[in-house]
């Protein structure tokens, strides 16, 4: 037991560091034993299978392994985005060295924090600088290193650095590195086995293409969530809840777009380092749009409003495409609930017959939801929800999750960030640990490539200080003194 | 009772015995009167996290605040109310278009007016094994609609946007 | 040969070295982007990833995307379905409506759902029933000239049939061996899996929607947002491993779960909980790190005389952001909330919740009176950042995905004229443009391709299975 200790309570201030990893250790409880998980291998008579998973697969063997992507030099730029952050942070977890290009006074991405709460900054260890949890959440495994590429010296020292890279990730406004003489066009000639990925928001051109306000302020997501439908897809009906109190279009709670482009980014620099490896092709122009990369992954939204005009409405917890497939409210949350062939539909019914013969009786002999195409009408899936949400009212989460897993049926409950963290599976994973940074140990969520044979992702280190690599990375990489650096420090430069 | 009202009315000598759905988002935590959308009874709810804590009691000649979004009849073959019956059921409107169908929709031209494959049923097209080739031979397969293309395209229909 | 020094060399000057050149270097930087990637001419490009041959033994969304990626960068993708019934996408369709057909012509009315959209692009369908040994003898000859698969069946299924990585990496070795599902190994690990319930279990459902007392509810994304960005993250695993194999020979075996990629891509959701111990909760429509930054509910709609209720009842929200000082301060001063402004003066201010309430409540006030299109204009005519929340028509109708060929018609070889948002402009690329050839294809369109074209059986042999139904 830890001992106890007398606080007073004036503001919220004085509860950090009430709740710490040293205060209150993770996991709660500890994660299930493999004898544990042995027994669920062995009713399905996978054990053997299943333990030449973990004996290959395992997360704690990572470090052991090969990385993929050594040898490989990335160049990042930019400000306030996590898209151009995610990219290079999927080349830091894969292997590549990756170094970050900050102005001398830091991205400003590491000043915010939830609700402006300044007491919510992490602390270095070392060096007692602070910087907002995102940030640093979403700088894995890269340098970083700081250089306003707006004095001429610095475009010098970038135009050298560029020089040698094999990919350099932009996330400027369209036409500033341009603009300062050191966009694509300029570095290809320095450079032409070079992949330039540029990742914003709309696009470098067109009629929407990303803007700026006349202050300067930058577009950022959800602008392109926004623009491309996709908020305008999500959330409650007005019709199931009064508009302006839940019944409108909703944004992403994160910023999506930035995700999703940052993988996509990813991707095709690697398809395009393949081509320009394996079949002699040389560098190229990536651009990768928020926008975009969200309008690929928009299902079949684009393409049914021109089969018959159709405008995709908001479902809520529901979904348009299937039954069952939504989640509902509960006795204590929502409860998810999945089964569309006709195989697990019944047995969703027959699980809920169970305690209410009579959903069987209004659901089972209902003739209309007898097809499992015919199930997907709107009324038929207001029929259908109705009925389990009734079930629902008197189950909790863990109930119902039980009862329904008996069926078969993939079914969880929706998990609050501190049940996540505590859910049996991702801690046996685990997909949520504790990893030591600079800033003291962090609970983070581990890359989900990081489970391969050979050469998994992994991360060895997450945020920096601005401009911790300084000095490292100018020697190396443009062959700058001590003395250089300092000089170009004292300029401002760096 | 619960988040239906199975309506008991008697109505020319006969239980009215309708369903009517209260579907779960908009009635969690409700209070009011809502209309049966067979025989027009109102009835008084007050529903507290999805339970029916008070209801439903009858309250003649009361105007209801709202109606069920579905409603159907298992002793009448499951004959229904869809959504926006009037003075039935609550309209519903945040659909993808006006009207919906439910059923699939046959559709035979793009809205730019060009064919597309949405109707059936198709005549047989298959090689061996149900192989296909690269091409819709639409004017073989399908020489009505190729007409109509032809009548279309004559008549300025078809569009590039 | 000395030179002579009176002589200007043109390649022998920095920058442009030839007249072409010198037009690109004088060019807009817009013009010169749009130069660069020539819409419309991407089949006249190489593919980056021909001669990757991949096998997408897959279903619904999650990791057929994950080979359509490949797909659309120019890998030849084989897809292989349950015979006569395919897999269960193709019976998704929206509110049971939208169907193209033919599925087979074993069963004329039916068609395959929309709802196989973009997942399957390009790919060549072909039919096979593993259950048959004789099948698994020609599954195991495609193998031998693949580059890798993705599959998606519970954990052992394939390895009962010695069809998972331990066995086919004994006859290919450079065989890259993806699993993608919910779980993986684990005390969940039979577990099924959807995109809904990675939303659900993984965090990302408990903090999209309005907060509890703006009397919301959770909120799905409406997209199967988890299986495509799972699919999309595989795409990654599947590309950094071609990398490694072309250092080492090797191929490999990749274990994917798509119900841990929401909790990746939840930012400082689980570090604050670690550190400080906070739940972090939905926030609506707004942002809890900046402020001004979130959407908006205007009085009127944009089209209140349109037929289609999404443009009548929905074309009301506009997307505002004004945080940084200046901007905020330009917005109080136009829209008549100069005192908000002197109130929330500091950033750090006026993000606070409190604030947040307060402010957003004045702006949709401020805007009862006005349609969104008018409070879109208003705010960018004075320099700052609004745009409207868009719906599917606008996005057809968009003059920049147009331009962009993000959104364009395709005449599809067997289903005719579809309209396509996905592939193209999902990252623009210069010389080895991704591509759209086809949009699906109906069950076995491919059998005789495949089997006789690739693999050389005899046509009798491949009709005798077809009329088992081993494929």
């Amino acid at each position: 037991m830890p001992e106890k200790r007398d606080i007073e309570i004036n503001s919220r201030a004085d509860t950090i560091g009430l709740m710490d990893l040293d205060v209150r250790p993770y996991p709660v409880t500890p994660p299930p034993s493999y004898e544990e998980v042995k027994s669920t291998y062995e009713r399905r008579k996978a054990l053997e299978f299943c333990d030449w998973a973990e004996d290959n697969l395992r997360f704690e063997k990572r470090y052991e392994k090969d990385e993929t992507l050594t040898g490989l030099t990335v160049l990042d730029i930019g400000l306030w985005r996590l898209g151009h952050k995610f990219c290079a942070s999927l080349f830091g977890e894969a292997g590549a060295e990756v170094v970050s290009i900050e102005p001398p006074a830091g991205d400003p991405l590491r000043k915010l924090t939830p609700f402006g709460r300044e007491e919510y900054f992490l602390q270095n260890k070392e060096s007692g600088e602070k910087c907002g949890m995102e940030f640093v959440n979403e700088t894995v495994n890269t340098y970083c290193v700081t250089l306003d590429v707006e004095t001429a010296e610095g475009r010098e020292i970038y135009k050298k650095m560029a020089a040698n890279v094999d990919v350099l990730i932009d996330g400027m406004p369209p036409g500033y590195m341009d603009d300062l003489g050191i966009g694509y066009r300029q570095l290809k000639e320095l450079n032409p086995r070079m992949v330039y990925v540029w990742m914003g928001m709309m696009g470098q051109w067109g009629p929407w293409k990303d803007k700026q306000s006349k202050f300067g302020q930058w577009m950022m997501e959800p602008f392109a969530s926004a623009a491309n439908s996709w908020i305008h897809n999500t959330g409650l009906a007005q019709d199931l809840l009064p508009r302006g109190k839940g019944g409108d279009p909703t944004r992403p709670a994160i910023w999506l777009a930035d995700y999703v482009a940052g993988a996509q980014g990813f991707l095709n620099a690697l398809a395009a380092l393949y081509w320009r490896d394996e079949q002699g092709g040389t560098g190229q122009m990536i651009e990768v749009s928020g926008a975009e990369a969200l309008l690929d992954i928009l299902d079949f939204d684009i393409t049914w409003y021109g089969f018959n005009s159709s405008i995709k409405s908001r479902t809520g917890g529901w979904d348009a495409c299937l039954n069952q497939y939504a989640w509902n409210p509960c006795k204590d949350g929502y409860m998810m609930i999945g089964g569309q062939t006709d195989k697990l539909w019944y047995n969703i019914g027959f699980c809920l017959e169970r305690d209410d013969p009579q959903f069987g009786r209004l659901i089972h002999e209902d003739p209309l939801l007898k097809e499992m195409a015919a199930r997907n009408a709107l009324h038929a899936l207001i029929k259908t929800y109705t009925l389990t949400a009734r079930w629902l009212r008197d189950t909790n989460r863990v109930e119902a999750e039980t009862k329904l897993l008996e069926y078969q049926v993939a079914a969880g409950p929706v998990l609050y960030i501190d049940e996540v963290c505590e859910f049996p599976h991702f801690k046996y994973r685990p997909w949520v640990y504790v990893h030591e940074t600079d800033y003291g140990p962090l609970l983070i969520a581990s890359s989900p490539a990081s489970y391969q044979l050979r050469a998994p992702f992994r991360c060895k280190w997450m945020g920096r200080d601005i401009g911790y690599d300084n000095y490292e990375i100018y020697l190396r990489w443009t062959g700058m003194t001590q003395s250089a650096v300092t000089a170009m420090k004292q300029k401002g430069v760096i | 009772m619960c988040d239906i009202i199975w309506c008991k009315k008697e109505v020319n000598g006969k239980p009215c015995d309708t369903i009517n759905y209260l579907d779960p988002y908009y009635f969690w935590n409700w209070e009011g009167t809502i209309n049966c959308a067979e025989c027009g009874t109102v009835y008084y709810i007050h529903m507290i996290q999805g339970f029916m804590y008070r209801g439903p009691e009858e309250r003649d000649g009361e105007k209801p605040d709202t109606s069920p979004i579905y409603a159907d009849k298992p002793y009448d073959g499951y004959s229904s109310y869809r959504p926006g019956v009037n003075g039935r059921t609550r309209p519903f409107q945040c659909t993808p278009r006006k009207e919906l169908l439910g059923v699939a929709d046959m559709v035979k031209f793009s809205i730019r007016g060009r064919p597309v494959r949405g109707w059936r049923p198709q005549p047989p097209s298959a090689g061996l094994a149900g192989s296909h080739g690269f091409k819709w031979d639409i004017a073989k397969l399908s020489p009505e609609v190729w007409e109509e293309y032809q009548k279309k395209l004559a008549a300025g229909e078809v569009k590039d946007w | 040969m000395a030179q002579d020094p009176r002589v200007t060399r043109m390649e022998e000057l920095p920058g442009p070295k030839s007249k072409g050149e010198m037009e690109e270097f004088k060019m807009p930087y817009e013009e010169y982007c749009k130069k660069l990637f020539d819409i419309g001419k991407e089949h006249t490009k190489p593919r980056p990833l021909k001669g990757i041959r991949w096998l997408s033994c897959t279903m619904y969304i999650f990791t057929p995307h994950a080979v359509a990626n490949l797909a659309e960068l120019g890998a030849e993708v084989i897809k292989l379905e349950i015979p006569r019934m395919g897999e269960p996408m193709r019976h998704t369709s929206p509110f049971n409506e939208v169907y193209l057909y033919p599925f087979s012509d074993m069963r004329p009315t039916t068609g395959t759902g929309l709802g196989y959209t973009n997942a399957n692009p390009n790919k060549y369908f072909i039919t096979i029933d593993y259950h048959i040994p004789e099948m698994r003898e020609v599954f195991y000859s495609l193998v031998k000239k693949s580059d890798g698969m993705t599959e998606l069946y519970r954990p052992g299924t394939l390895d009962k049939w010695k069809m998972s990585y331990r066995y086919l990496s004994e006859i290919n070795p450079r065989f890259i061996y993806v699993w993608g599902g919910g779980f993986g190994y684990g005390p969940k690990i039979f577990g099924g899996s959807y995109d809904i319930l990675g939303q659900a279990h993984a965090g990302l459902a408990s903090i999209t929607g309005m907060h509890e007392f703006m009397g919301g509810h959770c909120s799905k994304c409406t997209n199967w947002v988890i299986d495509w960005q799972s699919g999309n993250l595989i795409s990654c695993a599947i590309m950094a491993a071609i990398h490694h194999r072309r250092k080492t020979g090797l191929g490999t075996m990749i274990e994917f779960s798509q119900v841990q990629v929401p909790t990746r891509m939840l930012g400082h959701t689980t570090t604050m909980y670690g550190k400080f111990g906070i739940v972090r909760q939905r926030w609506g429509n707004w942002d809890t790190q900046l402020a001004v930054h979130g959407i908006i509910l205007c009085g009127k709609s944009d089209f209140p005389d349109a037929e289609n209720p999404q443009d009548k009842y929905d074309a009301r929200y506009v997307m505002v952001s004004a945080f940084q000082d200046r901007d905020f301060k330009e917005l109080c001063d136009i829209t008549g909330l100069k005192e908000l402004y002197e109130k929330y003066k500091a950033h750090k201010d006026r993000v606070e919740g409190e604030a947040q309430v307060e402010i957003y409540g004045a702006l949709e006030r401020w805007a009862a009176d006005k349609s969104r299109s008018e409070v879109a204009k208003f705010l960018t005519d004075a320099g700052l950042l609004a745009e409207p929340v868009r719906n599917d028509r606008e996005v057809y109708e968009s003059p920049h995905y147009r331009e962009r060929g993000t959104v364009r018609w395709m005449e599809d070889p067997l289903f005719g004229d579809v309209l396509v948002h996905g592939g193209y402009s999902t990252g623009l690329m210069e010389k080895t443009p991704r591509r759209i050839n086809w949009h699906w294809r109906p069950l076995g369109a491919d059998n005789k391709k495949i089997y006789r074209d690739l693999l050389g059986f005899p046509l009798s042999k491949i009709e005798e299975w077809y009329k088992k139904a081993y494929i």
